[in-house]
């Protein structure tokens, strides 16, 4: 063997070239190397040159790929002449042609005998020849970037193969705007990816929440309402004041409808009835085990191609379609995680339930939410419910107690089979979610179906196709009282005991017993076991692309994709609940609703592509377009009152307040790019595109918008740079997109209503009742937003790749923001449309990937990323210095002033004089100052993740930390459980039974007033102070420790298991630091921007401990 | 090749070029399920309907007023401990302005310039200063000739009015509204109020000239003589088909009755002083009104078994009291608990359907025995005071017919209370408390202005008035602080400040 363990370092700065490279490498080793195609070298003996052709010899070893050390972006590979070798007894010759995905002559692809070393590469012409004992030996055909695929020979002497390209090698190749795939040096702008191995194994229900810290540039956060609840994501901070600020979710290329239900997303009950489930995102629906690759293309830059709703990002998802040639494999995956409630409580224990210090001591006591109560000593017992005595003592575990252990099962199956003209790979997935809160399911059945097919020799047919169908049984309520459990099981008093609580939820007739006169707060046993709410969603999704080679540079594609779903919703609202009015004469309260919504989005595009080389120079032009219709039905039936007691139909409901809602919208795009290269190392991409948007008005509905950027690989275009540099680029990008994501259709006109249920004059006749439904005045000459975005980054490798960075900033104006700005409602209105509006995020990411340790069997990887997103409003219009986008004004509220950072989170203050000393009233009580204060920005502004991972013989070890920091919330459970009694702060004056507040009275003199202690700590309610419970939000979180170890090397060989790999995963493991008290920072969210940092307890965080096991067939 | 250049130019032009990039938008961006025109009538229909009072006047003026009251603060507190709540002052405002005035200046611009809509026009018109006069009763100076006007013309940031214009401007308009009612002109037949009828509403548009009018009784003498003589002159309500009632239904709810039925059943007490007065004068109302659960030691407790309307046992809650100090007031009263105590009764009087009265036969003849009393018409101020009476009286009925009380109770109650005419504007403006039982805009209103009853100091240590007994106003929202900044300091500036005991324009001391 000539050059077995010989290993060379060197930099790309070293060669201007490979052959330079092969120069030097070789230079006394008795070798030489021929080209025999671009980038694929064959290296031979040097008397051996010219004695034979490569293509008929050339065998034995696998090819070197030479790419990850070299410093070349591109592999280069190179093949050892057979004298290297003892030469094989000669049986049978098999030859073929390899191809690529264009059609294109394959050279240097490596053909191997499964299970032995023997192989051969391709030809420059894409040819090969191989000598095989075994007539029913097994292909493997593989090439860095590319599927591998096995064909078996099953006696043939022919096999012609098509490579694909592995998207999974996402450091080589990356899917951009319109599927359309590139190698990152080409790239000018930034983009971040996820493994398939990152979002399977650290699995949630929504696969996005469990990508939290992992990816630069991309904010993650769960909604508060478990792991199967909507996943919120902003890329480089929120661009718009309004509420649009998610990216696009494209599937295989396609858009689909990302609709979130619930926790403030779109589609809530209507007029206020109850609060509303969190019933996910678009992103529910998909099992992350039919993903083959996610990038998410964070810039302007990256997006300009996908126009108005890229102006976020875009969220690139390709499932699985088989690779070709691979004969049938079979793959099981199943994963199961457990859910434990988090209590991050710390109460007081030392008084109970009562009120005035007082406990409960007679029958149905209803200071069921109050801590007031008496200080807690051994024997003292207490009355509750309808005369039931027990101890009174503190009850500790109500957090853990009240939400159980919940769990996630998920199994998929797929079957993948691949042959010389296509491919195709079927998965069904189960997943059973048991909840932390009670008697709350979720269940998913997923079908997939990719494939590709070459139907002629110049036209390929390719689609997929998804279906799920999804159950939720009583999903989370946040964001309310009433039915929401998370607020009633955090404010209720500290000695009230749980399993008397489920016990007595209803009285003999099936109502409530009251419990608390706050009747507000239901039982939360009743929300859970008394009342339902069934989601069910059938939804179908999938796209055929076919594609037309009209030569092997020109090429024609056309697409049409369809996202389709009903999504049934039926909940109640139990008779008998405490806080409903009793019902008229002859009937019962309570409330039904059933609801179906149909959503369609239809994409239909085309793509007409051209590449071509002249010497040094590259060109490759596509131009396409577009058209996305999106259709949205909703038929909604309320009902109010029954006839027959616990019979919930419609048909049962004494007022009937029916709802039909149509929307519809289009938007038609034409756009263009052209990528210019030259000598692989510059270059240069310039794409526009025209949108016209449905829902603005004809002088405002076209919109160009344009985008350019560029790439230099400097450390392949100089010479003699550092040994240390491996590989170098530096990148910029300007992009600018127009959106009117803000805009719901129809939004130029004001509309009236007209009310279901007649009214009657004085002589009993009923009459109509006419309403103007909207509290936002219309707009019709709205324009579109405009993001602009500029960028520039670079991407370094040190030291033969062992410490690598990546750093981007940008820049980002949004103007002509589409506002729904509040104005005084004497106008009859609440807020108004309105085309003003300019913000500035700035920002940086930073990635630095490093191998502290490498040795033959342990090896230690860091990633560390980062990101800095600084958000400012620039603009909001003449003469107006803010605007209040959320919350209630008065209380917390989100709003934008001009010359702070986006999102500043305003909250009602303590009066204070002169000297800054708080003020009492006469009787001790805080005075509340005048104007709301600023607390600072509910934004995050750094966050991102340190990743460390440890392989030691094959057992690897990942530990993840995130942090999300320099933002602030307003605490709604900290008010509560002030109020409440349960706060810690609310042992002061107790014993006493009043407090003295530091501070003056209205006087100027020092406060001496003994404030009634209950009365003290409800001021903050009565006279809505809130400037105690605003927080830091900022945290540090374990996010993650997994466990793998691949059996497959200790598994014997034989026909049935090719692999076998487990995991074991822990999620939420732990809360390193956090500055808000009783809750986690994370644990309540709102879809909406709007609301942002106004924190309404949510369901506790839940540490999920689970396994993942991979068997391949 | 030259064949495939064609079919992408084909493809392209089709795409775009022949077709239009934008063809069939305009069509498309139409909603298919609202219309953007309505007959002004039926918006007219919903303006009367959200004229009902909120359910917020159990939290400030019915307290303030000492006709019921809770113990219990947060969401609840308000008139019961003389405070502010933030949360809840605006609730007027919000409901008249969000949907009365949005929809009556709607109305008012669809029909001011057409001539066969001239009775729906002034119709509107009078509801527009109903829903003013509670503005501005409620909060003082407050928005009012840009008020409603976010779409029509735009304006986001109205302007705040002085008290004493905007009545000035009211009085002007119910006079050309109700003289310009017209029985032949096209009639409102769809009208929820009064079917239309022309007579009624003239009466009810000189009723309310009459309040307004008497409003002034210290502010602006003058006008209020010169206005009073105008509303009789016009013919203002006889009887009590003639009141101004919104009617509810199971769908369209009382928002107190709802209040009391629901979230808040066992918070709500009828007031010592309430019950006192009608108990020490044996005012058969006391019974139509009332119950008492008797024995109650929680909230649960107050079933149907142990309710009792006999007015002997009904003993009102104190004022003055919290949740907390309640209790020892409760057991000094003789009571279980503080859940013992008397009721407006939720099945009758405080039913979920029953019916709000915006204007009355009863207080409009109480305001013109008034207006007799200090010589600004002419009439029998006595014989005015007992009618009125007997109005109210019967009125329960309409109320709920279990409120119903017997003829000669109200004989006798009349026979027993003639006008004390050595007393006569303590008599009349007492009765006209009772009169506005569950009016809690009118009650609070007129006791502001006429000082009677003479109601004794909320004795609640923790209050937030420090300039007299009463509150006297309530503060402007949040909202308004917060967005409507400029116009709404102006305002505070001009009344002299937004405090609970802010007087405004009208009430003189």
């Amino acid at each position: 063997m000539w050059i077995e363990n010989k290993r060379v370092y060197f930099s790309a700065g070293t060669f201007k070239g490979p052959e330079q490279a092969l120069d030097s490498l070789l230079k006394e080793t008795g070798l030489s190397y021929e080209k025999a195609g671009d980038r694929f070298y064959v290296i031979l003996k040097k008397q051996t040159r010219g004695s034979g052709s490569p293509q008929s010899a050339a065998i034995a070893i696998p090819s070197i790929n030479m790419s990850s050390s070299t410093g070349f972006s591109e592999p280069l590979f190179v093949a050892i002449t057979p004298d290297v070798v003892s030469r094989v007894p000669f049986v049978v010759n098999v030859t073929g042609t390899i191809k690529d995905e264009n059609g294109l002559a394959f050279p240097g692809v490596n053909v191997v005998i499964k299970g032995t070393s023997i192989g051969t590469t391709t030809d420059a012409t894409g040819k090969y020849s191989l000598t095989v004992e075994d007539d029913n030996a097994t292909l493997v055909f593989s090439f860095v970037g590319y599927k591998t695929q096995e064909v078996a020979l099953s006696g043939r002497t022919q096999v012609d193969i098509t490579m694909e390209s592995d998207v999974k090698s996402l450091e080589e190749v990356v899917v951009t705007a319109l599927g359309i795939k590139k190698e990152t040096k080409r790239l000018g702008y930034a983009t971040s990816s996820a493994t398939p191995d990152q979002i399977t194994e650290n699995r949630t229900t929504n696969f996005m929440n469990g990508l939290q810290g992992k990816m630069a540039g991309v904010n993650i956060t769960p909604m508060g309402t478990g792991p199967s609840g909507t996943s919120k994501i902003r890329i480089r901070g929120q661009s718009s004041f309004g509420a649009q600020n998610s990216p696009l979710i494209v599937i295989n290329g396609i858009p689909i409808d990302n609709t979130t239900f619930g926790v403030g997303g779109s589609f809530g009950a209507r007029n206020g009835q109850q609060g509303t489930a969190d019933g996910g995102d678009g992103l529910t629906s998909i099992n992350p085990d039919d993903i083959e690759s996610m990038t998410v293309l964070k810039g302007g830059a990256a997006a300009a191609l996908y126009g108005s709703r890229a102006k976020d990002g875009v969220i690139m998802i390709t499932t699985k379609t088989g690779s070709r040639g691979s004969g049938l494999g079979v793959e099981f995956n199943s994963n199961y995680t457990s859910d434990t409630p988090l209590d991050f409580t710390d109460f007081q224990y030392e008084y109970g339930q009562g009120e005035f210090g007082v406990r409960p001591t007679v029958p149905n006591p209803t200071s069921g939410v109050w801590s007031f109560g008496e200080k807690f000593e051994p024997g003292m017992t207490q009355v509750l419910f309808d005369g039931v005595t027990v101890p009174y003592e503190p009850v500790r575990d109500r957090i853990t107690k009240f939400y159980r252990t919940g769990s996630t099962f998920t199994n998929t199956i797929s079957l993948s089979s691949g042959g010389e003209n296509g491919s195709f790979n079927l998965s069904l997935a189960n997943m059973t979610n048991k909840s932390i809160q009670p008697n709350t399911e979720f269940d998913r059945q997923t079908i997939n179906l990719g494939f590709n097919q070459n139907i002629t020799k110049k036209l390929v047919l390719s689609g997929n196709v998804a279906y799920s169908h999804e159950k939720n049984k009583n999903p989370i309520v946040i964001g309310g009282q009433d039915i929401s459990t998370p607020v009633v099981v955090y404010t209720m008093s500290n000695s009230m005991p749980l399993d008397l609580l489920y016990d007595k939820r209803v009285d003999p007739n099936g109502n409530e017993y009251v419990w608390s006169r706050f009747r507000n707060r239901t039982n939360p046993y009743m929300s859970v076991y008394n009342r339902f709410e069934n989601h069910e969603r059938d939804r179908l999704f999938g796209n055929i692309t076919a594609r037309y080679n009209f030569t092997d540079w020109l090429y024609l594609q056309g697409r049409i994709g369809q996202d389709f779903f009903t999504r049934d919703r039926e909940f109640n609202d139990p008779t008998g609940r405490a806080s409903n009015p009793a019902a008229p004469a002859g009937f019962v309260n309570g409330s039904y609703t059933q609801e179906v919504i149909r959503a369609r989005e239809l994409n239909a595009d085309f793509l007409l592509g051209a590449r071509r080389t002249f010497g040094d120079f590259g060109v490759d032009v596509s131009v396409g377009g577009n058209q996305r219709y999106s259709r949205f039905d909703r038929n909604y039936v309320f009902v109010q009152n029954f006839v027959v007691r616990d019979l919930y139909t419609v048909m049962n409901g004494g007022i009937k307040d029916p709802f039909y809602d149509l929307q519809e919208k289009k938007i038609n795009s034409l756009y263009g790019s052209a990528e210019f290269s030259y000598k692989e190392y510059l270059y240069l991409n310039v794409t526009a595109r025209n949108d016209w948007f449905s829902t603005l008005s004809p002088a405002n509905r076209s919109i160009l918008y344009p985008s350019i950027n560029g790439s230099f690989v400097f450390s392949q275009a100089f010479e003699n740079l550092p040994d240390w540099l491996s590989y170098g680029k530096v990148r910029a990008g300007f992009a600018e997109v127009g959106s009117d994501g803000d805009v719901a259709p129809y939004s130029n006109n004001l509309f009236f209503g007209v009310n279901n249920n007649n009214f009657p004059n004085p002589v009993g006749t009923l009459q109509p009742v006419g309403t103007i439904p909207s509290g936002t005045v219309p707009n019709a000459d709205l324009k579109p937003m405009r993001v602009s975005e500029f960028e520039v980054g670079a991407e370094i490798k040190f030291f033969a790749n062992r410490l690598g960075l990546d750093f981007t900033y940008y820049n980002k104006t949004s103007k002509d923001q589409i506002l729904q700005a509040q104005i005084s409602d004497a106008s009859g209105f609440t807020s108004q449309l309105i085309n003003v509006g300019e913000s500035l995020n700035t920002g940086y990411e930073l990635m630095i990937t490093a191998t502290p340790v490498q040795t033959t069997n342990f090896k230690w990887d860091i990633s560390l990323n980062g990101s800095l997103n600084d958000s400012e409003v620039i603009n909001l219009g003449e003469g107006v210095n803010e605007i209040v986008v959320g919350g209630n004004v008065g209380n917390n509220s989100i709003r934008q002033v001009v010359g702070e950072q986006v999102g500043g989170l305003y909250v009602t203050s303590y009066l204070r004089d002169d000297q800054g000393r708080q003020v009492f009233d006469n009787n001790g009580q805080p005075l509340r100052g005048p104007n709301a204060i600023r607390v600072g920005t509910a934004v995050p502004m750094y966050f991102g993740g340190i990743y460390n991972a440890f392989d030691y013989k094959g057992v690897s070890l990942s530990v993840l930390i995130d942090y999300k920091l320099g933002h602030y919330l307003g605490s709604q459970t900290n008010f509560n459980a002030w109020r409440h009694g349960l706060h810690q702060a609310t042992l002061n004056g107790r014993e006493e039974g009043y407090v003295i507040g530091d501070g003056v009275n209205q006087q100027g003199e020092v406060n001496t007033a003994q404030a009634p202690h209950q009365t003290y700590f409800e001021t903050v309610n009565t006279r809505s102070i809130r400037e105690e419970f605003a927080y830091n939000a900022g945290f540090w979180k374990l996010r993650q420790i997994s466990l793998s170890y691949d059996f497959t090397r200790i598994i014997p060989k034989n026909n049935y298991i090719r692999g076998v790999r487990l995991s074991v995963v822990a999620n939420n493991v732990a809360i390193l630091k956090k500055w808000v008290p009783n809750i986690d920072p994370e644990q309540f969210g709102d879809v909406s921007d709007r609301n942002i940092g106004l924190e309404n307890t949510g369901v506790p965080t839940s540490r999920s401990i689970g396994f993942n096991l991979n068997v391949k067939f | 090749m030259k064949n495939t250049t064609k079919y992408i130019f084909i493809l392209l032009t089709t795409f775009c070029l022949v077709a239009g990039c934008d063809s069939g938008f305009d069509e498309l961006n139409v909603n298919k399920t609202q219309p953007t025109t309505l007959e002004p009538a039926f918006l007219m229909n919903n303006a009367i309907i959200q004229s009902a009072f909120p359910l917020e006047s159990i939290v400030f003026e019915i307290p303030i007023v000492q006709q019921i009251v809770t113990p219990f603060g947060g969401v609840l507190g308000g008139g019961n401990y003389n405070q502010d709540n933030k949360p809840r002052n605006g609730a007027n405002w919000v409901r008249y302005y969000q949907n009365v005035m949005k929809s009556l200046v709607s109305v008012l611009n669809t029909t001011k310039e057409d001539a066969n809509r001239t009775n729906l026009y002034n119709q509107a018109r009078i509801m527009r200063a109903f829903a003013s006069m509670v503005l501005t009763d409620s909060y003082g100076d407050v928005p009012y000739s840009e008020a409603g006007n976010g779409f029509i013309s735009g304006v986001a940031l109205p302007k705040y009015d002085s008290q004493e214009s905007i009545y000035t401007d009211v009085l002007k308009e119910l006079e050309e509204a109700s003289a310009a009612l017209d029985a032949t002109k096209p009639l409102v037949t769809s009208d929820v109020l009064y079917a239309g009828n022309i007579a009624s509403w003239k009466a009810f548009g000189y009723s309310l000239m009459l309040r307004a009018a008497m409003r002034l009784s210290k502010a602006s003498p003058a006008t209020a003589q010169q206005y009073v003589v105008k509303a009789v002159a016009g013919g203002v309500i006889q009887s009590n088909a003639g009141s101004a009632v919104i009617r509810h239904t199971t769908a369209y709810t009382n928002a107190i009755g709802a209040f009391v039925n629901g979230p808040e059943a066992n918070n709500y007490y009828l007031a010592g002083p309430f019950v006192d007065y009608l108990k020490s004068n044996n005012d058969p109302r006391l019974k139509s009104i009332a119950v008492r659960y008797v024995g109650a030691a929680s909230g649960p407790n107050q079933i149907p078994a142990n309710a009792s309307t006999d007015p002997a046992v009904q003993i009102g809650m104190p004022m003055g009291y919290d949740n907390g100090t309640i209790i020892a007031r409760a057991t000094a009263d003789g009571l279980v608990s503080f859940y013992d105590y008397s009721q407006l009764d939720r099945t009758r009087l405080g039913k979920i359907d029953a019916p709000c009265f915006l204007v009355t036969n009863a207080q409009t003849k109480l305001l013109l025995a008034e207006a007799v009393v200090r010589t600004w018409t002419t009439g029998d101020a006595a014989a005015l005071y007992s009618e009125a009476i007997r109005a109210h009286m019967v009125e329960m009925t309409q109320s709920s017919t279990g409120s119903t009380i017997p003829t000669a109770d109200i004989d006798a109650y009349i026979a027993a209370h003639p006008l004390d005419m050595g007393n006569a504007l303590r008599d009349i403006n007492t009765q006209y408390w009772v009169a506005s039982f569950l009016n809690g805009p009118e009650a609070f209103a007129n006791f502001r202005r006429s000082g009677f009853p003479a109601l004794t100091k909320n004795p609640y240590p923790a209050q937030e008035i420090s300039t007299g007994d009463f509150v006297r106003k309530l503060t402007y929202p949040d909202t308004e602080l917060g967005i409507n900044v400029a116009n709404v300091q102006e305002a505070i500036t001009r009344q002299g400040g937004n405090a609970l005991d802010t007087r405004v324009w009208w009430d003189k001391p």
